[in-house]
Formats: C-alpha cells, sequence, structure tokens
C-alpha cells in the first residue's frame, strides 16, 4: 500500500513534546524548579516530569513508532493504537502535573490527582509498548539497533512501575511498608531505567541506524556494538534487578551504583568510539546539519559522563548531580532528538506531500524544504546556552543559569518555527512547491495519501 | 518487435526513471544505480530495482515512482516493479556524476 510505512500519529506526537518542551523552558527561565527550589522539591518533580515525559518520552513514542519499523523493516503492527495511547500519555501527564501542585497545595481540587496519572501513564506506555512489541515479535534475529530499542522498552516498564508506585504511596493511596521503602529509596533506580534504559538506549539504538542513515555509511555491526549493548545492559540489570531488591532489603545502594557506572562508562564508550567510526566511514563527505548537530549531543554525552567520573572522584556528586542530568537532558538526549527532528519533520513532510506523485512530475528534495543555513545558528545557540547553563549549575550561579535557559527557550522557539516553515513548505520555490496531485501536509497529522 | 526496438523501449523508460528522484539523497534513481535491471518483453517493462537501505519510509513510492515514470513511455503498456536486495546496494553502484553530486569518492563501496 502507498504511504504505509508513514506513521500517521508521530506528528502529533512531535507536536505535543515539542510544547512541552517550550512550557519547561519557560518554566527554567521564570524561577521555577531546581536551581531556584530544592532538588527533591515538587517544584523541581513537576519540572523534571515535564521534561522527562511530556518532551523527551513523547519525542522518543514518536519517534519509535515512526522508525522501529525501518529499524526491522516491515510495517508497524497497528496504526489505530498511537492515538488512544497519545491521548492517555497527554491526560496521564496532565494528571501527575497536577498531582504535584495538589502535594504543593497550589491547587486545591477535592479528587486526588495523583492516583488517576500513575494508571493513565501505564496505559499509554502500555499499548505503544504492545504495538512496538508485536512489531518486533515475529523477527528472529533482530538487527543490533532494534537490541538497544528493546531494551528500552523494557526499561520504560520498570520506570513506570516505579512511577506508579510512587504516585501511589505519595498520594497515600497505599500504606504498605514495602512500597514506602522503595519510593524513599528507589528514586536513584527510576531516574536511572528512565534516563539511560529507556531514553538513552532507545536513542543510541536509532542514532545508529539513522547516522548510517543520512550520512550514507556502512552499518557498524560486530563486535563493538555487542559490546555496547552487553556491558549497557548489565550495567541497567544491576541497578534496576539489583537495585530493586537491595532496596526491599534495606540495603546500601552505592556500590551497586558505582559498578553499574563502570559498566554504563564503558557501554558509553564504545558507543562514541563506534559512531566516531559511522562520522569517518561516510561516504557523503559534505555533512547535514542534522549529522553535525547529533555531534554536539554527542559531545554533550561525553561531557556528562565526564563530569560524573569527576564528581565520584571528587566525592561531588550530591552537589553535581543537578548539572549532569540537566546535560543529559538538554545537550544529549534533547539535542539529539531536536537536530534528528530537523531532518525526520521535513522527510516525513516530504514523503506525504511529493512520495505520490513521484514519477508522474518533477519533484523537489528533502533538502529543499530546509534551510540549513539559518537554522544552524539557532542549534548552535541552543546548544552554547545548554553548555552555559551546565557551569552555571555547577558554580551555583542561577541568575546565569536563568539567562541560559531563557536563550535556550529562544533557540527552541526559532528551531521550531524552522520544522513549521518545513512542514508549510516555506522553503520550496514557489514554481514546484505544489505540483498537480500533490497535497499541502497537516500540521500535525501525516496524512497518507492513496494514489 | 525485434530486438532493436526493445533495446530501444528499454533505453527509453531508463532516461524516464530519470524523473524519479531519491528524496533523501536528492539525485535520480537510475544514477545512483538503484536500478539493476530493465527489460521489455512485447509491451511490458520489467524492471527490477533496490533502494538504498532495507525498510527506507520511501520503498513504496519510490516503487510506484518508477512504475508510473516508465509506464510514459508509448509502447509500454504494462510495468512490473521488482523490488530485490540481492545484492545489497552500495555507493558503488552510483554513476561518476551522482558520485559527484554527492563528493563520493570513486571505487569507495561500503
Amino acid at each position: 500500500m502507498i504511504g504505509a510505512s508513514l506513521s500517521r500519529w508521530t506528528m502529533s506526537y512531535f507536536a505535543a513534546a515539542l510544547l512541552a518542551l517550550l512550557a519547561a523552558e519557560t518554566l527554567m527561565a521564570s524561577g521555577y524548579g531546581f536551581p531556584f527550589a530544592e532538588l527533591r522539591s515538587v517544584e523541581t518533580l513537576f519540572l523534571v516530569h515535564l521534561v522527562a515525559l511530556g518532551w523527551l518520552s513523547l519525542l522518543m513514542s514518536g519517534a519509535l513508532l515512526q522508525f522501529v519499523p525501518v529499524l526491522v523493516a516491515r510495517p508497524l503492527y497497528s496504526d489505530t493504537l498511537p492515538l488512544p495511547a497519545l491521548l492517555a500519555l497527554v491526560a496521564g501527564l496532565i494528571a501527575l502535573l497536577g498531582g504535584f501542585l495538589q502535594l504543593d497545595g497550589r491547587l486545591t481540587w477535592a479528587m486526588p490527582l495523583l492516583p488517576i496519572a500513575g494508571p493513565l501513564l501505564g496505559v499509554g506506555f502500555a499499548l505503544n509498548l504492545w504495538n512496538l512489541g508485536r512489531t518486533l515479535w515475529p523477527l528472529r534475529g533482530l538487527p543490533l539497533p532494534a537490541r538497544f530499542v528493546v531494551i528500552g522498552l523494557l526499561s520504560v516498564v520498570v520506570t513506570v512501575a516505579l512511577g506508579i508506585v510512587f504516585t501511589l504511596v505519595l498520594s497515600g493511596t497505599t500504606t504498605n511498608e514495602r512500597l514506602i521503602q522503595l519510593t524513599a529509596a528507589g528514586v536513584p533506580i527510576h531516574i536511572i531505567a528512565g534516563l539511560g534504559g529507556w531514553l538513552t538506549f532507545s536513542a543510541i539504538g536509532v542514532s545508529y541506524r539513522l547516522l548510517a542513515m543520512f550520512m550514507l555509511a556502512p552499518d557498524v555491526e560486530g563486535w563493538s556494538v555487542r559490546a555496547a549493548l552487553s556491558s549497557g545492559t548489565l550495567a541497567l540489570a544491576l541497578v534496576i534487578l539489583g537495585g530493586i531488591i537491595a532496596v526491599c532489603h534495606g540495603l546500601e545502594l552505592n556500590t551497586l551504583l558505582a559498578a553499574a557506572a563502570v559498566l554504563g562508562a564503558a557501554a558509553l564508550a564504545v558507543y562514541v568510539f563506534d559512531v566516531a567510526r559511522l562520522y569517518r566511514a561516510r561516504k557523503r563527505r559534505h555533512m547535514e546539519l542534522n549529522s553535525r548537530m547529533a555531534g554536539l549531543a554527542l559531545a554533550s554525552l561525553v561531557a556528562a559522563a565526564t563530569l560524573l567520573a569527576a564528581a565520584l572522584a571528587r566525592g561531588s556528586l550530591s552537589h553535581d548531580v543537578g548539572a549532569i542530568v540537566f546535560l543529559i537532558a538538554f545537550g544529549w538526549l534533547s539535542g539529539l532528538g531536536l537536530a534528528k527532528l530537523y531532518k525526520i519533520v521535513a522527510f516525513l513532510t516530504w514523503l506525504e506531500c511529493y512520495g505520490p506523485v513521484l514519477g508522474k512530475t518533477l519533484t523537489p528534495r528533502v533538502q529543499d524544504l530546509v534551510a540549513e543555513s539559518r537554522a544552524a545558528k539557532w542549534f548552535w545557540l541552543y546548544f552554547a546556552a545548554v553548555w552555559l547553563g551546565t557551569i552555571a549549575l555547577m558554580l551555583d550561579a542561577t541568575a546565569v543559569f536563568r539567562a541560559a535557559a531563557a536563550v535556550m527557550l529562544a533557540a527552541s522557539v526559532a528551531i521550531i518555527a524552522e520544522l513549521v516553515r518545513a512542514r508549510c513548505l516555506v522553503e520550496v520555490d514557489a514554481a514546484n512547491r505544489l505540483p498537480a496531485g500533490a497535497h499541502r501536509p497537516r500540521l500535525f497529522l501525516c496524512v497518507s495519501q492513496q494514489t | 518487435m525485434s530486438t532493436d526496438v526493445k533495446s530501444d523501449l528499454a533505453d527509453e523508460v531508463r532516461n524516464a526513471l530519470r524523473t524519479v528522484i531519491d528524496p533523501e539523497l536528492g539525485f535520480n534513481i537510475v544514477d545512483l544505480g538503484l536500478i539493476y535491471s530493465i527489460a521489455v518483453e512485447s509491451d511490458v517493462a520489467l524492471i527490477t530495482m533496490t533502494t538504498t537501505t532495507r525498510g527506507c519510509p520511501a520503498t513504496s513510492f519510490l516503487k510506484e515512482g518508477a512504475r508510473e515514470s516508465a509506464s510514459t513511455i508509448s509502447g509500454v503498456k504494462t510495468v512490473d516493479v521488482t523490488l530485490t536486495y540481492d545484492p545489497p546496494w552500495t555507493p558503488e553502484m552510483m554513476s561518476a556524476e551522482a558520485k559527484k553530486y554527492l563528493g563520493v569518492a570513486d571505487g569507495v563501496g561500503w
């Protein structure tokens, strides 16, 4: 079927995710949450979940619905499930954020929202997991990048399950002693499973394939990818399985976390080595903006790992953890996400608009839908602001952090404007913009056209 | 139909396929080496093609685009497009012109 490979709701996931990014950056620029409030404060919880769930998880979910089929060269199991999943995720996020405001006393609504939020988010993630799982399941011998995604999907199960436990305990719905114990000591497991397992592992899997595809480089396969996969998986297993057992028995987590950090660092080192090989082996000598900016995101990941090692060596982790998590969330994951969105939105828009008239008339290229030289400066500004914000957090310079967050917001607005321009075909020469048979794409919805 | 006429028709089909671009690489599918063979038997054009990567979201559009453009050739009534990944595509299969456009050095495969 023509256009069957376009995921109908991916653009809607991206739109919701970008709104959450702008909201989070606005809050940071206005002095809400860490570092203006305590790391464990309700304000920080609100901000962190707006970023992790609203921005990064919706972005990753939308991207996986489009790219898991590319990874395994077979269509998505269901094109119907992504919409109810998106609705459940957005409703669950709103309920969660509302629940935090109830804890803070800023929202006085009789109905407790936290116990509703957990199940709603659980349903949303479960629908997408089922859909992606059924797409992957029939294959035996999954390609290596897809195995990273599988680990990412298993990690989100743990992250969400722990999150549901936390909402039940925090709202007073349960007084089970084990669950209270898990809530008190299990936050590092929740964070590592979410940022390290779900988001980073999935990003690594997708990036192995996308970087090779977009730079015209041979796929990286073999011992190094297997080494990254196995040491990273072992690190996650130590944290998640070992961590939960340790917490339930009242044991200290530090030794486990240190062992996992060594394994995780080894996995990241091999991944960085592989990606450097991909860049060197690329056949396309002129790199597109998305590939150049992915390099800056990767540099942020390396910097975050270096800062983590330095903080562990100096014994300053409790002070520096906010800066490190910020750099992972905004330099690595958000930076990579924005860089790849810049390519993916143009590519999907091209497929939707010009795919159906291919062979019937002359069509523009994907590159004609964007203006890279103009967008490049917004990306540089974004990364510069993230790096400045990281330094500000390490030096406790809150005013500088606030200024950096404001610049991040401005750069993000400009990048989003570039995405909207691509979606609206503004950059395409007017004479070739809408040849006979082509339809202007809708902003938030991919419509597969039959010819 | 004589062999020469069939050969001319195959050439015409090949030229028509040059109007179909790979959206990502921005170059036509013939010079990118994505067309493995073209044969015309009676009034049926048989095209064997590939894509640069397995699972490419543009695959169905490229196949349909090849069919559409080939069917514009007079003397071709039916077009049969077969997709194959055997052998898998490599940059070595590109024409000199496509390699120059993408900045790929000569003699370079995977």
